[in-house]
């Protein structure tokens, strides 16, 4: 699994870094960063459940 | 009390939230949810910005899917529950559970109009019939003037509509105070709407659908197209003579429970404040967050944290960028301890006996987790893990 994170959309709430710190951070511009270029099997619900709460739907999952 | 069936009523980010968060906790039975909805859960924000301003497809704010051992139910409407037997009723028969999360939301709520066809803002349709009524108006009668009101107004202005707001209070008073509800006017004016405040009730007027509002001295406000954006109402109709307490929401406990086996999130739910008022919190962050404490709390009982709603709210309008910690409210007078208002970025803080309580962010890149920091009764919440 792969999370692709689009800047263009992001608006730095900080949801995902949330739900999901292990996968999600957020830069000091407040953008967020995807910790892993593939995502670890055990990391994969954290990574989901952290992009389903972007209120910017800036976070896809990829499989 | 072992669970083995989680029904989770509801189809937008709490009920998502609630069925992921019930995984990742590690239940390993099955979870059904329970959708009126004709699509899969998707992002509401938008929906009064970009999508609004067709600059946002659509598809692209359709959130990533719902794992597949989740059993997710569209077009699935909840018509009543029975607490003793546990059985929740749809057209389409009970569904059976041993938890239950009530996560049904909340509608618009609407001025009245006597020939129907009010326009209002909360879902995807809603969103995509008043952009094709955009598509032939040249003006546009806003009324209510809170975050939706107001950033639908910007919305209008952007493409180019002539646009008029109009309220009881002046625009954002109540929510952000009299500083910052006045700069945020201000930027509506420049970015040239018309903010008419009116004492006492507005009778919109018109045929089939509304096409003005009379207000105080029988003066009436004209516009191709009325939208109202007066608030919302909680979706507990279905929940009539359950036993559940139901009082302007679904009333719940510290730990979001209206029963050991139910407890209820998001825009439905009435939770206790610190100062005692019981109150819903409707907002997308509440939304996920409560879910999050709802969910923890069906599986482990007392032994999850109890819930503190983190109060982060933000809305996008007239070039502004606001976000906000704390209850929203027009109490107390703001510090300003970085920047300026007249000429954003600015940081605001209120306090009380040294401790900030709300603080709000104008145009300032501050990160929200640490916006959260700087009050210090809202932050100190758990993670997953």
């Amino acid at each position: 699994m792969r999370v692709s994170a689009d800047m263009a959309r992001c608006e730095g709430h900080g949801l995902c870094e949330e739900v999901a710190p292990s996968v999600y951070e957020l830069d000091d511009d407040a953008v967020v960063t995807v910790a892993h270029e593939k995502v670890p099997p055990e990391l994969e619900r954290l990574a989901e459940a952290g992009a389903q709460v972007c209120p910017v739907a800036a976070l896809k999952v990829i499989r | 009390m072992k669970l083995n069936r989680i029904v989770v009523v509801g189809g937008s980010i709490a009920a998502l939230t609630a069925a992921e968060t019930l995984r990742i906790e590690g239940f390993d039975g099955s979870i059904t949810v329970l959708s009126d909805e004709k699509v899969p859960p998707y992002t509401r924000v938008p929906l009064s910005k970009s999508a609004l301003a067709g600059r946002e497809l659509e598809d692209d704010l359709t959130l990533p899917a719902m794992s597949d051992d989740v059993d997710l139910r569209l077009h699935t409407r909840a018509e009543g529950l029975d607490v003793h037997r546990r059985l929740v009723h749809t057209k389409e028969g009970s569904v059976p559970f041993d938890g239950l999360v009530i996560a049904t939301g909340a509608r618009a709520r609407t001025v009245g109009h006597r020939r129907g066809g009010e326009r209002v803002l909360r879902d995807i349709e809603h969103s995509r019939s008043l952009r094709a009524d955009l598509a032939t108006a040249s003006s546009v009668l806003v009324v209510g003037g809170g975050f939706l009101g107001m950033e639908i107004a910007s919305t209008c202005r952007e493409l180019g509509k002539d646009v008029t707001v109009v309220d009881r209070e002046p625009p954002l008073e109540r929510l952000l105070g009299p500083l910052v509800g006045a700069r945020i006017r201000d930027a509506a004016r420049m970015a040239g709407v018309r903010i008419r405040v009116a004492a006492g009730d507005v009778e919109l007027v018109g045929g089939k659908t509304p096409s003005g509002a009379r207000i105080a001295n029988d003066e009436v406000l004209e516009a191709d197209m009325v939208v109202s954006a007066v608030g919302d109402l909680p979706n507990i109709e279905w929940l009539l003579g359950s036993g559940l307490r139901l009082n302007g929401g679904v009333h719940v406990d510290a730990w979001c429970r209206a029963r050991p086996n139910i407890v209820a999130a998001g825009d439905v739910a009435v939770q206790a404040g610190p100062d005692g008022s019981s109150r819903r919190t409707p907002s997308w962050t509440n939304a996920i967050e409560q879910a999050r404490a709802a969910a923890q709390a069906l599986l482990r009982a007392e032994n999850a944290a109890p819930y503190r709603p983190s109060h982060y709210y933000w809305t996008e309008q007239f070039g502004l960028d606001v976000k906000m910690v704390g209850p929203p409210g027009s109490d107390g007078t703001p510090t300003i301890s970085e920047g300026s208002l007249d000429c954003p970025p600015a940081l605001l803080e209120w306090h009380t006996s040294g401790t900030a309580y709300r603080v709000v962010a104008l145009n300032h890149g501050i990160r929200p987790a640490k916006l959260k920091r700087l009050v210090p009764a809202h932050h100190s919440r758990s993670v997953l893990r």
